[in-house]
């Protein structure tokens, strides 16, 4: 009897019983997405970091390294399963030479070093290891998507030929946003160039299961190891860089899901509602004639049951292939996940929930069915919305409108709740078309550097140890130059030295620190501000958490063998040099200096590209990078991993949209219908009462794009700091494309609303007069 | 030409079923014209055919000189609007609007900018039909027969030239029935044109003539032509004797 009620029932309302099948497979489709991508995602990062026995702890350090005092430091930690000393050879990018070109333009620290034999091994595209022949050499991944090099390119360093022979990933060092890379080569060809690059040492350590990294950390420090080069990195950030890019377009996905599942269960409600309130009348009548509310209610869920079970079934297996293109990115850059059953099931789950969720809710509304006394509902229906503003409307008293622009008003306040569904999907499908938007405008736009650590120009110099061992007489000649350079508008010198740090149990650790007038390329800080006067230090967010230090704390510095101490002023989110810096303006002593940047801005009309070509020949001791290019290195893959999302979400808000008005307005007319006969007998047009339909969908939709619009660039802009604080930044304002923001995407819904409601009140034109005002 | 309604061999089928089979009925311009007909023997189809709210299978309906199957929807709209008011036996009323606008609606969409003359027109037929005061009620706050005359207002807003009522009075209690037919028949005098659908002879009596419908066809007209003077009592009678006759 069950399937007899609901095949008639479906046959009844094709269209509706296929939007509220659409809504609850999106949501189904989308939640078994996110989880399928988020398990394999995990899967293939840990499986990559597993097979390629990933360190727990890196060092690097510039210079010899006494490997006695490390194996008495290493027999005195037990919390040490194994360690060992690879080379890293500083190769300038100009230095290797591809064909006719070389990697100069690419902003990456590129290094070479041998395959190791106990673990940090380097892998190929099937996740083996690598052993690389004389003569050869594997690029890193990355610049596979660069488009660098290809197979069987012939590479030249000094002289030295090498033929390209793969690419590899490399654990530590795989993501675009580390700033390092590595190169393999034999132990002979290693030896070949050893003359030609600085040498670097990565001290890596594994450690037992359970060891936490800062203790492991201060206990290196506090032995006095080998330390000069970045802050050590530890494994929890190495997964972290390797996941990140995909987890944002993951998180993106889960934020649309979210509100994708919103939008379905207020269709569902909204169907819901109709068809009791269609349905009024029966329910009284079977409650009259002894029908239990149990009964009735099992119909309804059976029918519910039916659909939700086809479309979560359904929105699972498009899952599927949907997952392809965002999984490929996922396997060339860490291979198989070895969780795929896994994720397979967590996607099965995924859209299983939903169904649960689906049928709970169904069965929570149909809890009215309580209230429906039989009597009444035989006699009156369903009983009507009050509404005091509706009443004082009145054609009587308005002449602003035309009759059907005010008939459409005059709808919308007498039933004010059965609008608020269809606006909320508006605030909802602008939202989601303008959110994703915001953040791709925001991390794609210049000034989004600052927000990650970096100053807002137009070009970088960088002078390092590994480049010119004179690195302070270097800088000072080409800022020399820059002086009298007429395409230069300003420039600065900002030197980065390693400091002594003593911590507040007496124990001392090392704070890297940026020295020089940071008010001419001013970062943006999180909170505070940048230092002003010599005794104030700006640090990093992720410092901040190592030091459990805040604005006004005070850091002890420990320089030239004196105390120095300065007050916290502002803490600032930073990616660059693994996100743990501070800058300060107090007189360098001279010392181990690691770098010396010069950020330069041009006078307007300059060609920066030009320029930039012309320093490098300037200035062969020096990395000369364009910010842009800097941006596209570093930011490229999330950028572009955004831009899909955000599209996605374009496409996805349109079609929510076009799927609600029209499921709306045919619901509308079908209850409306005897309004519409009505009307029809006094003369009206079927082209007045669409008009009335029309004003109906373009009222609420001006509303609903206005809150939309101000919630997404309100709101939104804690969803996105949510999402992009993945990368360590804290707070930060969302640069708006007001062309899209406030005009296309409006536009956009708009012509969506209009298409959907003309083809959902179609149904007004056959709609036959005698047929629902003819008397018995 | 005096007819305003001409309908000529009308046929309407549902499916298979003949609702009405090729009737023929004139109304004059200004005339009177009553249906009376078992339950069941098209009489509101008939009244939505010769209306043009519903087309017709077969024939031709005739709105003065124009051919009603050859106005396009728009066209047709316009008719309605302007030339013809409607009564039902349920008033038929937007739930969303109160009294008054509910009567003002098809002149509003005749387009009529002048508001403050429209609601003089329409405070003065509230008034006629003693209706006056009710204007700012819901149409839930008021009774059946209020509302019957709230709906007759409405199709006299603009003025039609033929009234079309399907039992307007027979959802009414007879003393409300007898005030409305007293309404009606007032303004058939002032020159409007009524069809009207009833089973109540004594509504039937005030007509100029009467047609009795079976299954779909006209089985007998009855003409009692107010000048001849007969009373009202020996008009019923008559009636009464005809329906009888043709086993109503
Ligand atoms: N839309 C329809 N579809 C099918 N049959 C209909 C439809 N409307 C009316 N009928 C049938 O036509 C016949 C006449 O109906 P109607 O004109 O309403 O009768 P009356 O008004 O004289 O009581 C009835 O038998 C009815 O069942
Ligand atoms: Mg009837």
């Amino acid at each position: 009897m069950y399937s007899k009620l609901i095949k008639n029932d479906i046959r009844k309302s094709k269209l509706i019983t296929l939007a509220v099948t659409a809504f609850i497979l999106i949501a189904a489709m989308l939640t078994a997405l996110a989880a399928t991508l988020a398990v394999n995602l995990f899967g293939a990062v840990d499986n990559m970091l597993q097979v390629s026995k990933s360190v727990d702890f890196v060092q690097m350090h510039t210079g010899d390294v006494d490997m006695e005092q490390l194996r008495s430091f290493v027999s005195s930690q037990p919390s040490v399963e194994d360690f060992q000393v690879l080379p890293f050879l500083n190769i300038d990018g100009a230095e290797i030479v591809i064909g006719d070109g070389s990697l100069s333009d690419i902003a990456q620290d590129n290094g070479f070093s041998v395959q190791s034999a106990k673990f940090d091994f380097l892998l190929d595209l099937n996740n083996e290891l690598i052993q690389p022949k004389d003569g050869e050499v594997y690029f890193p991944i990355y610049y596979m998507q660069e488009g660098a090099a290809k197979l069987g390119d012939k590479v030249v360093i000094n002289g030295v030929e090498f033929t390209m022979a793969g690419f590899l990933r490399d654990s530590m060092m795989n993501a675009a946003l580390t700033s390092s890379k590595r190169f393999l080569v034999s132990e002979a060809g290693l030896e070949k160039i050893r003359g030609y690059g600085q040498m670097e040492q990565l001290i890596e350590f594994r450690l037992k299961d359970g060891v936490a990294p800062s203790e492991f950390e201060a206990a290196y420090i506090g032995a006095g190891l080998p330390a000069n080069g970045p802050p050590a990195i530890t494994r929890m950030q190495i997964a972290l860089m390797n996941g990140i890019t995909d987890g944002i377009m993951i998180g993106v996905l889960a934020l649309i899901v979210i509100l994708v599942i919103i939008v379905a269960f207020l269709c569902i409600r909204f169907t819901l509602l109709a068809k009791i309130e269609e349905d009024y009348k029966e329910i009284g009548v079977l409650k009259a004639i002894g029908m239990r509310v149990g009964e009735i209610k099992k119909l309804y869920l059976a029918k519910y049951g039916a659909i939700g079970s086809i479309a979560c079934a359904l929105g699972f297996l498009l899952s599927m292939p949907l997952a392809e293109p965002f999984m490929q990115n996922i396997r060339l850059y860490m291979g198989e996940s070895d969780r795929q059953l896994a994720a397979l099931l967590c996607g099965l789950a995924g859209a299983a929930v939903i169904f649960g969720v689906v049928v709970l809710y169904v069965n929570g509304v149909l809890r009215r069915f309580k209230k429906i006394s039989a009597a009444q509902a035989v006699r009156f229906g369903a009983p009507q919305e009050k509404s005091k503003s509706a009443r004082s409307f009145r054609f009587s008293g308005i002449r602003l409108f035309s009759r059907n622009i005010f008939l459409g008003i005059k709808d919308i306040l007498a039933r004010k709740k059965l609008y608020v569904t269809m606006l909320t999907v508006f605030i909802i499908s602008s939202f989601i078309m303008i959110v994703p938007q915001n953040i791709y405008n925001t991390i794609s736009d210049k000034s989004f550097v600052t927000y990650m650590g970096m100053g807002m120009c137009d070009a970088n110099l960088y002078i390092k140890p590994t480049q010119s061992q004179d690195v302070i007489p270097k800088a000072n000649e080409a800022a020399g130059i820059l002086a009298n350079d007429a395409d230069v508008a300003k420039y600065a010198m900002i030197t980065t030295k390693m400091f002594d740090m003593k911590a507040d149990d007496g124990s001392t650790r090392k704070l890297r620190i940026s020295l020089g007038d940071h008010s001419a390329y001013p970062i943006a800080y999180s909170q505070g501000t940048a230092p002003t006067t010599e005794s104030q230090i700006a640090i990093s967010s992720l410092y901040a958490d190592d030091l459990a230090k805040t604005i006004g704390d005070e850091i002890v510095l420990s320089a030239g063998g004196a105390e120095k101490r300065l007050t916290v002023c502002g803490i600032c989110s930073d990616i660059t040099s693994g996100g743990r810096t501070a800058q300060a303006i107090f007189d360098i002593e001279p010392g181990d200096i690691l770098s010396v940047g010069i950020p330069v801005s041009f006078r307007a009309g300059v060609d920066a590209n030009a320029a930039i070509a012309r320093y490098k020949g300037q200035f062969p001791f020096a990395q000369v990078y364009g910010i842009e290019e800097n941006i596209d290195q570093m930011f490229g893959s999330v950028i572009d991993a955004m831009k899909l999302a955000s599209y996605a979400a374009i496409g996805i808000a349109a079609l929510l949209t076009i799927l609600v008005t029209a499921l709306f307005m045919k619901m509308l007319v079908t209850k409306d219908r005897y309004s519409i006969a009505i009307l029809k007998t006094l003369g009206f047009k079927c082209a007045d009462i669409r008009k009335q339909y029309l004003t109906r969908s373009i009222v609420v939709l001006v509303l609903g794009v206005i809150l939309g619009t101000v919630l997404a660039n309100t709101l939104g802009e804690y969803v996105g700091v949510a999402i992009l604080s993945a990368f360590g930044a804290s707070s930060f304002n969302f640069v708006v494309n007001p062309l899209f923001a406030y005009i296309v995407s409006p536009l956009l819904i708009a012509v969506c609303v209009y298409i959907a409601t003309m083809r959902g009140v179609s149904d007004i034109t056959p709609l036959k007069i005698s047929e629902h005002i003819k008397e018995a | 030409m005096n007819k305003i309604i001409t309908g000529k061999n009308v046929v309407k089928t549902y499916g298979e079923a003949n609702v009405l089979n090729g009737v023929n009925a004139e109304i004059a311009k200004g005339e009177f014209v009553a249906v009376m007909g078992p339950s069941g023997s098209g009489k509101s189809t008939l009244l939505f055919a010769l209306s043009g709210m519903d087309d017709v299978s077969d024939g031709s309906v005739m709105f003065c000189d124009t051919e009603l199957s050859s106005l396009k929807e728009h066209e047709l709209a316009d008719v309605r609007r302007a030339k013809m008011g409607f009564i039902f036996q349920q008033p038929t009323m937007l739930k969303n609007l109160n009294i008054l606008d509910n009567i003002l609606l098809p002149a509003m969409n005749a387009g009529k900018k002048d508001t403050a003359k429209l609601l003089q027109k329409a405070k003065a037929l509230m008034k006629k039909t003693g209706i006056d005061g009710l204007e700012n009620r819901d149409i839930t706050e008021v009774s059946g027969g209020q509302l019957q005359r709230a709906g007759i207002c409405r199709a006299l807003m603009n003025e039609p030239e033929i009234l079309f009522a399907d039992e307007p009075t027979g959802a009414l209690n007879s003393k409300s029935a007898e005030e409305i037919m007293d309404l009606l028949a007032n303004l058939n005098e002032e020159g409007t044109a009524i069809l009207l659908v009833t089973h109540d002879a004594k509504v039937a009596a005030r007509a100029d003539r009467i047609l009795f419908t079976k299954d779909g066809n006209f089985v007998f007209e009855l003409s009692l032509q107010r000048s001849s003077g007969m009373d009202m009592e020996a008009r019923v009678e008559k009636v009464l004797a005809q329906m009888a006759a043709v086993g109503i």
